[in-house]
């Protein structure tokens, strides 16, 4: 009996990792969007556990509009750019800044929002960008970001006195700006509105960093699909829908 | 109060699904891990020396390297390179039973270590050949032995698997922290993603206790 279970199992694991292995080379293309889903609300998962919003739904229609498919996929952002270079997805529509060192490694489409960079404190603090910028307090950022990436170049290595605390995702350091371990947390104003909104913290101000351009991000071979995404978010752009996706996701 | 568990009744039906992934990682890992597992103890025990060097030299590296890094190392590193496409799903599959099979390796090896010498001889004396003794006479007593330590690795492994979202492998913990994001109620999800693992737990641990007891040799002694 020992035997027969022995081999079941044997069975099992090799039918398990072919299927997984013929499923992702199926008939039809469908491009996987890489969301990161602790980014409200650009991109984040619904009660029902779907992908949703803004970037989500921009990227549908604009898939829709072009005549292709799309999934979305949540994933850990700090390992987003490996992973579309590794081809585990193929755009990354999720409040993604253009930059010159992201350049290098993928390609962007045409901007299609400008995005300000603030600090976050609790609301019954009054300290100003200044003062949490200062004493050797310690400020929240998410790991890999533009932010703090930011931050360490123009304001901690030219001698600003504090230090900064690297989260996994800009929900997590406002979590830990009321539990009162770090002072404040830099992040987009997106998501730090929608913060305020759920919780007892209020945006200080922007804090001298430039404001930046979110695109969608591809690799640098596909340039087909750069193409498809660019003339997609013209249309969305100019399409009522565009002003209906801001009202309803107010980023 | 009312809020976070209005919040939590939604969200638990997602973070149930998610336990049926982290239990196909598991199912997958520990699957591999024992097939693989017992090849290597069999090997390690038996076999010639240098295939003892080669298996003591896998467990060496497959004990000594953190799950993140060999994660890391096998998704973005290896896999890539090869150009084999894998989903995340199945290479923390793969990674999760490579290293289950070094652990398990060695809760075999002791089994059968632990088994009287005399087995293997009166199995030879009366014509088998070592192969046939092995799978017939030793696997069944040792592998009944390793029970218990096997439910040992079976909770290690389960907790593990939660790593397996840096890989974006959509498990509890992953599912909790998106409904955190959304929502800001992490210490209810957190604590409730910790439930469900204890329950994993539980429910594991205990069949394979009914599974030793079922299988136990009456009147077995050394």
């Amino acid at each position: 009996m020992g035997k027969r279970i022995l081999w079941a199992l044997a069975l099992l694991t090799a039918v398990f990792i072919l299927t997984n292995a013929t499923y992702s080379m199926a008939a039809e293309k469908i491009y996987i969007n890489g969301i990161d889903a602790n980014f409200p609300p650009f991109a984040y998962v619904d009660k029902k556990g779907n992908a949703d919003g803004f970037d989500v739904k921009a990227l549908d229609w604009i898939a829709k509009e072009m005549g292709f498919k799309v999934e979305h996929k949540p994933m850990d952002w700090d390992g987003i750019i490996p992973s579309l270079r590794a081809k585990k997805i193929d755009i990354i529509a999720s409040g993604m800044s253009i930059t010159d060192k992201r350049k290098e490694q993928v390609n962007f489409t045409i901007p299609y929002w400008n995005i300000a960079q603030v600090i976050v404190a609790p609301k019954d603090s009054t300290a100003t960008v200044d003062e949490l910028l200062s004493k050797g307090n310690k400020i929240g950022v998410q790991r890999g970001t533009t932010e703090a990436r930011w931050i360490k170049e123009n304001l901690i290595a030219k001698g600003k006195n504090f230090s900064l605390v690297e989260y996994d995702s800009a929900p997590l350091s406002v979590e830990d700006v009321l539990n009162g371990r770090i002072k404040g947390a830099a992040m987009d104003d997106a998501p730090a509105k929608d913060a305020v909104n759920k919780k007892p913290v209020r945006i200080v101000g922007t804090f001298g960093m430039p404001s930046e351009d979110f695109g969608y991000a591809v690799r640098k071979e596909d340039s087909e699909l750069l193409k498809k995404l660019d003339e997609g978010l013209k249309k969305l752009m100019a399409s009522p829908y565009w002003n209906e996706l801001k009202r309803k996701y107010n980023p | 109060m009312i809020e976070s568990l209005t919040i939590l009744a939604g969200a638990l039906p997602y973070l149930l699904k998610g336990s049926v992934v982290t239990i196909g990682v598991v199912f997958g890992a520990m699957s591999l891990g024992l097939l693989f597992g017992i090849a290597l103890a069999v090997g390690q025990v038996y076999g010639a020396i240098w295939l003892k060097r080669l298996i003591g030299l896998y467990v060496w590296f497959f004990r000594g390297v953190p799950l993140l890094v060999l994660l890391f190392l096998f998704y973005f590193g290896l896999f890539s390179l090869l150009n084999i496409n894998l989903t995340a799903f199945t290479v923390a599959v793969i990674v999760l039973g490579l290293i289950s099979a070094a652990y398990q390796s060695q809760i075999f090896r002791g089994a059968i270590v632990s088994l009287p010498d005399g087995q293997l001889k009166a199995a030879r004396a009366l014509g088998m050949s070592d192969a046939t003794a092995i799978v017939l006479i030793i696997l069944p007593q040792a592998l009944r032995l390793a029970i218990p330590a096997w439910s040992n690795e079976y909770s290690i492994v389960l907790k593990d698997s939660a790593v397996a979202y840096a890989l974006g492998v959509t498990e509890i913990m992953a599912r909790a922290h998106f409904v955190a994001s959304r929502t800001y109620q992490h210490l209810p999800l957190y604590f409730t993603a910790g439930v469900i693992f204890l329950i994993l737990t539980y429910a594991g641990t205990k069949a394979l206790r009914l599974l030793e007891e079922r299988v136990h040799i009456p009147g077995y002694s050394q």
